[in-house]
């Protein structure tokens, strides 16, 4: 998206610097689709890293298929990081991010 | 055709044919060498160890290079686990038969994804449109290797889910 460069004179919302930002404010943990990784592995890590019913675990997964994206998690940074590396090490596209 | 695993007791029991002996070990044996020796923007390394944090890059990197020597380091510990397997194998009735123990199940479902991320990184699977493959393209024969090794997951996902004592 383009955004506008130059002077202006609207207030710019300061950006905060790391160390002003709580580390316990939770991370969104993301699920991305994929066309290799199969569904029924997909429900299968689900369950494994996250120890989700199979229900909930074939639910997000078909979010996943469907909308390409799903919300899996929401955790304080280091706990989100757990789960980006367990995710990353089953080979499942998964990222986190500070919520906006 | 004969399934590929299957429960014997508590264990699960990998039995191959010759050919698919020689193309597991091959395809093992090719992405150590890729994660061993990764070349320069290699798609298979860059799917492997994909993007952690969106909208952050300092704290990507910073979570990439966290993460990187465990992933890395599991990921050759899975391939090594798997060619050990080939190599302990018995010979029994033109296959090799392996009986799995405690965590190999697990390592093989992930040594199996991990080739097929790594084949569908390299055929930029993303971009490719199956229906419209010609059986001659050549294309066409590691997509066939990528559903063949898929459908061995699916039967290993079955046993590892109980789905095939219910059926």
């Amino acid at each position: 998206m383009a955004q506008a460069v130059g002077p202006s004179t609207t207030p710019v919302r300061e950006i905060r610097t790391e160390s002003e930002v709580s580390p316990d404010l939770p991370w969104d943990v993301i699920v991305w689709d994929d066309p290799v990784n199969l569904m029924s592995y997909v429900v299968f890590v689900f369950k494994q890293v996250f120890g989700f019913p199979d229900h909930l675990a074939r639910k997000l997964m078909l979010e996943v298929h469907e909308q390409g994206r799903a919300l899996v998690a929401s955790e304080p940074r280091e706990q989100a990081e757990r789960y980006v590396h367990a995710l990353h090490g089953y080979g499942l596209r998964a990222t986190m991010e500070r919520p906006s | 055709m004969t399934a590929t695993f299957v429960r014997r007791g508590e264990r699960i029991r990998l039995q191959l044919r010759p050919p698919e002996v020689d193309l597991l070990a091959r395809l093992a044996g090719e992405l150590r060498t890729a994660l061993e020796e990764p070349g320069p923007d290699d798609p298979v390394v860059a799917r492997l160890f994909p993007p952690a944090v969106l909208g952050d890059p300092d704290a990507d990197r910073e979570v990439r290079d966290l993460l990187a020597d465990a992933l890395l380091a599991d990921r050759l510990a899975g391939l090594e686990a798997v060619l050990e397997l080939l190599e302990r194998g018995r010979r029994s009735r033109g296959r090799l038969v392996v009986d799995l123990a405690e965590e190999e199940p697990l390592l093989v479902l992930g040594v199996l994804n991990d080739i097929r991320l790594a084949i569908g990184a390299r055929i930029d699977i993303e971009a490719l449109d199956r229906d419209r493959l010609a059986e001659d393209d050549p294309l066409a024969y590691p997509v066939a290797v990528m559903d063949h090794l898929g459908w061995w997951q699916e039967q290993l996902l079955a046993i590892l889910d109980g789905r095939d004592r219910q059926a």
